[in-house]
């Protein structure tokens, strides 16, 4: 009987095992996107938005314009710092904003179920059926309509998308969340909690937000990255930020000048595509390390 | 065999609980309500074992719950401590908690699988401000102690570095530290090996000697209960078929159904001829159970007075009660 704790195996902690090559690529690359986000504005590239007339289109690795410039002037290494600026600010508030929205009322209505959780599963379910692209969009052009005569300036433009895609993360977050809750909230030892007389906020807060984290944490990441596509896909459409201030904005200037300045639209193309694809590495990465394994019997 | 009546209830004794027609109903859809547990009735008195057995659905667990009203019962009383908990409020209810705790089924989903087996132990304590971080910390220990676990080899470790053995031994510690009068064990060895099995029972059984504790030990296993139970009530369909101590149980079965669950248990002998007496078929829903004795549908002894009248718990040798218009003849 005693001797049954003797046997028992060395902890291995998933912080001691090796990690995977993947995790430094991605890493790296976030990190590189959130300095240049941060301190982009201290390098010593030219102003962002200020057109060279001296030296239209050059190509990569120009002696005064490392990434060459596009057809109309702009300096390409200064436009996608100052993109990643706008486009970390614009994903991760809305994933932030949204996701702790989504989770609070995804996780109380998953443990306080009753009348509510089922008007906010079908809130969740109609907000998730229209497709992100199609309702950020018509919420721009009703929240931030602009014509000739009155032009929505850059921010509110910049508030108007950040508020669309925080609601279209809503539901997202809000889903996953309630998911996760309903699953763990279900398990014997919030049961035990609550015959010892624990009160329902510190079950909440002691059982379920742990244990609901990692899920909440691994799609947060993927919705950082469809937030960053959703953006991409809105300045191409022409109502995202104008005048080449996000990545997505400088591709929808370029792609007319595609057979005379091809970097003009692969960089931020570049760019959007390794941004997302890390944030989706890192987001299955923290899924599988934070999720503690259960012995099963 | 649908068994109401309240023969069984004992006028006197030290009593710790006393359930009264507890019904606990579920609603799942406009009309379609699930009677889980109809009507039981049941005492207690400190120090005893009482073993509710049946096969699986019948509303043993339910049961269990509904006492620590976890969720509350729809009707009936249960009484504990002198207290009536189905009419308390939250507070009154709350503060009645730590006398009653209850031990799961499934040892592993019983614990927290972020929490280090220190905090799992302290949370109850915490709950109930026992003391400062130094007394709970000897609190742990001894508790850790107590159910034979090393405490400076498990405090640190969660839940999934354990054996199902082991973090049974840490839920029976938990429910242990708010020093509980009734401890509702539901099917506490079931997911366990039968060898992990014996050591978990004695250990229940140290723990009872131990701290005085009154034991309801819910199982559908007749061998387990009969090596822990001072007396036994078989259930069937939310409703008692009948109350005995266990040996009288097992030796003069009264009940068609209880000799059908005592002949199921297996013996290992290849040679003993396999019983006939075995029931067929599942048990009816009990969202529309049978007329008069729940059990006639399945019953060889069943006739037309089955159907028509239910029937009354009642006293067939000292101590031994069964609810049945004709039951075998010991």
């Amino acid at each position: 009987m005693a001797d049954e704790t003797q046997t028992m195996p060395e902890t291995v902690t998933s912080a001691k095992k090796k990690k995977p090559v993947g995790f430094y690529i991605a890493g790296s690359w976030i990190v590189l996107i959130l300095l240049a986000a941060v301190f982009g504005w201290a390098l010593p590239a030219p102003q962002w938005d200020q057109s060279f007339y001296d030296s239209l289109g050059v190509s990569p690795f120009h002696h005064s314009h490392i990434l060459g410039t596009t057809l109309d002037g702009y300096d390409m290494f200064a436009g996608l710092v100052n993109g990643a600026r706008l486009s970390v600010f614009v994903s991760l508030s809305a994933v932030v904003v949204g996701g702790a929205i989504g989770s609070v009322i995804g996780i109380s209505s998953a443990y306080f179920r009753g009348r509510i959780d089922i008007l906010v599963t079908m809130a969740f379910n109609v907000m998730l059926s229209i497709p992100n692209l199609v309702l950020s969009l018509s919420l721009i052009s009703v929240l931030a309509f602009s014509d000739e005569n009155h032009p929505a300036t850059t921010a509110r433009r910049v508030g108007v998308l950040i508020l669309s895609l925080t609601i279209v993360i809503i539901p997202i977050l809000g889903r996953i969340s309630r998911g996760a809750t309903l699953q763990w909230s279900s398990r014997e030892f919030v049961l035990a909690s609550k015959s010892m007389g624990t009160s329902n906020f510190v079950i909440i807060r002691k059982h379920i937000i742990p244990n609901v984290a990692p899920a909440i944490l691994a799609i947060g990441f993927l919705a950082i990255g469809s937030v960053i596509i959703v953006e991409g896909s809105l300045a191409v459409l022409g109502i995202g930020i104008p005048g080449g201030a996000s990545w997505g904005s400088m591709l929808a200037n370029g792609r007319g000048n595609i057979a005379y300045s091809p970097w003009e639209v692969y960089l931020p193309a570049g760019c959007i595509a390794l941004t997302v694809i890390s944030c989706n590495w890192f987001g299955d990465y923290v899924r599988t390390t934070l999720d503690k394994r259960e012995s099963k019997i | 065999m649908a068994g109401i009546g309240k023969a069984h209830m004992r006028p006197d004794g030290d009593r710790v609980l006393t359930v009264e027609d507890l019904t606990v109903e579920f609603r799942l859809s406009k009309d379609k309500i699930v009677k889980a547990v109809s009507g039981i009735s049941f005492d207690l008195i400190r120090g005893e074992t009482l073993a509710i057995v049946g096969e699986s659905g019948c509303g043993k667990s339910t049961l269990g719950k509904a006492i620590l009203q976890l969720p509350k019962p729809t009707s009936g009383s249960v009484n504990f401590l002198s207290t009536e908990l189905t009419t308390l409020g939250k507070k009154e209810l709350r503060d009645m908690r730590p006398a009653m705790q209850m031990i799961f089924q499934d040892p592993v989903s019983s614990l927290d699988p972020r929490l280090p087996v220190s905090k799992v132990l302290a949370e109850p304590l915490k709950v109930w401000k026992r003391g400062n971080q130094v007394e709970i910390d000897a609190k742990i220990d001894e508790l850790l102690n107590a159910v034979n676990l090393d405490p400076s080899v498990v405090r640190d470790r969660r839940s999934y570095e354990f054996s199902g053995g082991q973090c049974q031994r840490i839920s029976i510690a938990r429910s242990l530290a708010l020093e509980p009068t009734l401890i509702i064990c539901d099917e506490p060895v079931s997911a366990l090996d039968v060898s992990v099995q014996a050591q978990i029972l004695n250990l229940l059984q140290d723990m009872k000697d131990r701290y005085g504790l009154t034991l309801i030990f819910i199982s559908h296993d007749l061998a387990v209960v009969k090596a822990v139970s001072t007396r036994v009530m078989v259930m069937y369909l939310g409703k008692v078929c009948e109350v005995a101590p266990p040996d009288e149980l097992y030796k003069h079965t009264r009940h068609h159904y209880t000799r059908a669950l005592v002949a199921s248990v297996p013996i290992p002998d290849p040679d003993r001829p396999t019983s006939s007496q075995l029931i067929q078929g599942e048990p009816p829903s009990p969202m529309n159970p049978p007329s008069g004795c729940r059990f006639r549908t399945r019953c060889p002894a069943a006739t037309e007075k089955c159907a028509a009248e239910e029937p009354q718990l009642r006293e067939v040798a000292v101590g031994h009660f069964v609810a049945c218009h004709h039951p075998n003849e010991s």
